[in-house]
């Protein structure tokens, strides 16, 4: 297995293949500024909760420039991994019901209180029919993490997943290291194990 | 080197209707549902129907494990149906052999709510609550959390089968809970997704689900196919797949649905197959949508039921008590009533009975959908159809 | 336009998160739902709760909402015969 092209997100720094990009923002807006000047023609995004928006302008990122970028597959796989689960959404919707002399619940902030509905998100914008998936660990396990990501392939439909941590504590502080992991080695890229991908998250080349 | 297959060696199913796989398994082939309408509870302005435990019923037999420590509702019912399933074994869970893998959407979510302060707030998260589980019984391995909507019960068998096949543990212990509560409770109904009324799976008149609680555990082990009877369970394929739609909504094309099904259905294995116990939940979208998906799959031949009419909508429960019902149904030569169904009310007809009926078949279906587009497929064999 | 009609469209684009879109964007004799917004059954379902919450309206079902929210101007003469706040 290898890395085709990797992406780190936390907020004061965004990293694609080992290269700082350069955004002024912070937090939240540093998320609307890749929105903004990366991809701008989804309006949905604004719609998404921060885990979700947090995942899709990753993975738009990590997407960027690939052949046939958007035509339906289902030989990728989306598979995530956090700490919080969907906690920083479901705290939002919590306070539509907090009060029960204000009790309006949303069903928009409801929807989501699941941390798999990035990835639901993910397979929408880029027609993946494949297989979507989210586990919750109680810290960030690389080891976990690779085997899991080793295990999909099982399912020999899997040609490719786009994986990796994606975790928001609060609207400003998350963090995403997501990979697109190929099943095929050719000789100029990383392989897809856990001192690489320790290396990646850590920064450390 | 012979194949290896994944078999299961024990289950337990803790619900209102009881707390053995036995009895809940004798209360649906008689019928019985534990559903009920709950006026005013935690302060929900609108009634609900819901399958709920009693008050006291989880403490009360949780505190037959005397143990010193305390533990969350969720947290006991995950262990009281984990330690029901481990003494029909002579497996140590404490093992390092030994993997925990936990289906649940909310666990702990109430605690957001919880005025008594009883418990951190910390203890909300997912891995914290899995990790006070698996120390309940002193296993090393840090617990794998599923948390894939409602088909979080199949993707934990499916992630615990790929494991075992890895060969990285020897016994995979798959649990699955979830207990309702205002947050969930609350949301559905900004959803206008439940019904006032007992729900009718694949009815003409269904207008909705119910929701439910419950604790469901299966173990398995790896096992060479020379050493598998023909009474064991084996599990044979799974697939997880997208609809590629919406985030709440089903796929009108059953998208994601059939394309499972599909991945895991070969040929041959259709005459082998006694029904596809389907997620059924009684939405007029979901039951249409399965509709479609089973007819695109070739599969319509096939005896369809589901279980919401017991338990409700019991979330990350309910793909491992759906599976272990539908086992013990096959081992009873039966394929059990979809309770609340009369007229076909889906636009591709599948064999559907409120009644019990009988088969003579050794394989299932479990089918489940869930919110984020995902679904997932599960096919079920007994050891006895490995040869043919 | 009247004042009504403006205070509503604020509020759709509020509680849609309508980020690009100002009053002004919205035609309020065009359909809602099946117009260039790109309103699903979430937004519809968010919209049943601006009408309680604001307005004091019980809406039961989403089928009730379908003809109360055929467009803009729909929807204020709902809310004019119909509030309670």
């Amino acid at each position: 297995m290898e890395i085709a092209c990797s992406i780190n997100i936390t907020p004061n720094k965004v990293v694609i293949n080992g290269k700082d990009v350069n955004y002024t923002e912070r937090g939240e807006e540093l998320l609307t500024a890749i929105y903004r000047r990366q991809i701008n023609d989804y309006p949905k995004f604004f719609k998404m909760d921060s885990l979700s928006r947090l995942g899709f302008v990753a993975s738009e990122l990590l997407l960027n420039g690939e052949p046939d970028r958007f035509k339906p597959r289902e030989d990728r796989a989306i598979v995530f991994f956090n700490t919080n689960s969907s906690l920083c959404n479901d705290e939002n919707y919590q306070k539509t019901i907090q009060d029960k002399n204000n009790y309006f619940p949303s069903p928009a902030i409801f929807v989501y209180t699941l941390p798999n509905i990035v990835t639901g998100e993910i397979a929408i914008r880029n027609k993946y029919y494949g297989e979507t998936s989210f586990y919750v660990l109680d810290r960030l396990d690389i080891e976990s993490m690779e085997q899991i990501i080793n295990d999909t392939f099982q399912d020999l439909t899997t040609k490719s997943v786009l994986g990796g941590w994606l975790d928001c504590k609060d609207k400003d502080h998350f963090e995403a290291h997501l990979f697109l992991i190929k099943d095929q080695k050719t000789s100029k890229l990383p392989n897809w194990n856990k001192i690489i991908i320790n290396k990646i998250i850590y920064n450390k080349q | 080197m012979g194949r290896t297959m994944i078999v299961k060696i024990a289950d337990n199913i803790i619900s209102p209707l009881g707390f053995t796989t036995e009895r809940n398994y004798q209360a649906v082939k008689a019928g019985e549902s534990s559903i009920q309408l709950h006026e005013r509870h935690w302060d929900i302005p609108e009634p609900f129907m819901a399958s709920l435990f009693k008050e006291g019923e989880i403490d009360n037999e949780f505190d037959k494990l005397h143990s010193a420590c305390k533990y969350t509702d969720f947290e006991k019912a995950t262990i009281i149906s984990i330690d029901k399933a481990l003494q029909q074994t002579t497996i140590n869970p404490s093992s390092d052999r030994v993997q925990f893998f936990l289906s649940t959407t909310k666990g702990n979510i109430y605690l957001l709510d919880d005025k008594k302060e009883e418990f951190p707030k910390e203890r909300a998260l997912l891995g914290v609550s899995a990790q006070y589980i698996t120390d309940f019984f002193r296993n090393p391995n840090p617990p794998i959390v599923i948390s894939n909507a409602c088909i979080s019960g199949v993707c934990a068998q499916i992630t615990a089968m790929r494991c075992l096949q890895s060969n990285r543990c020897d016994t995979a212990i798959v649990a699955g809970c979830d207990l309702q509560s205002r947050f969930i409770v609350s949301g559905f109904q900004s959803f206008k997704a439940l019904s006032p009324n007992q729900c009718k799976p694949f009815d003409a008149k269904r207008c909705g689900l119910n929701l439910g609680e419950a604790a469901a555990t299966i173990i398995y082990n790896r096992k060479e196919q020379k050493d598998i009877s023909n009474s064991e369970w084996l599990i044979c394929r799974g697939a997880i797949r997208n609809d590629a739609n919406h985030i709440s909504g089903p796929s009108k094309t059953g998208e994601g649905s059939f394309r499972a099904l599909r991945s895991i259905i070969q040929e041959k294995d259709i005459p082998q197959i006694a029904f596809i116990n389907s997620h059924g939940t009684s939405t007029l979208y979901n039951d249409e949508m399965e509709s479609i998906a089973i007819s695109r799959a070739g599969l319509q031949s096939i005896p369809v039921n589901s279980l919401k009419g017991y338990y409700g909508h019991t979330m990350g429960a309910a793909g491992i008590l759906e599976s272990i019902l539908s086992m013990h149904a096959i081992d009873d030569k039966n394929i059990l009533a979809t309770r609340g169904y009369e007229t076909c009310g889906v636009s591709h007809p599948l064999i559907l009975s409120n009644q019990n009926c009988p088969t003579d078949k050794q394989a299932f279906i479990k089918l489940l959908s869930g919110f984020g587009g995902c679904n997932a497929a599960l096919l079920f064999k007994k050891g006895g159809l490995l040869w043919k | 336009m009247n004042e009504a009609i403006l205070e509503l469209k604020t509020q759709i684009i509020e509680v849609l998160n309508l980020e690009d879109i100002c009053p002004e964007d919205i035609d309020e004799n065009a359909p809602l739902f099946g117009g260039g917004l790109g309103l699903d059954s979430i937004d519809a379902l968010e919209l049943i709760v601006l009408m309680e919450k604001n307005y004091g309206i019980k809406l039961q079902d989403p089928a009730e909402g379908k003809a109360a929210f055929k467009s803009v101007s729909v929807m204020a003469d709902y809310i004019e015969k119909n509030r309670t706040k």
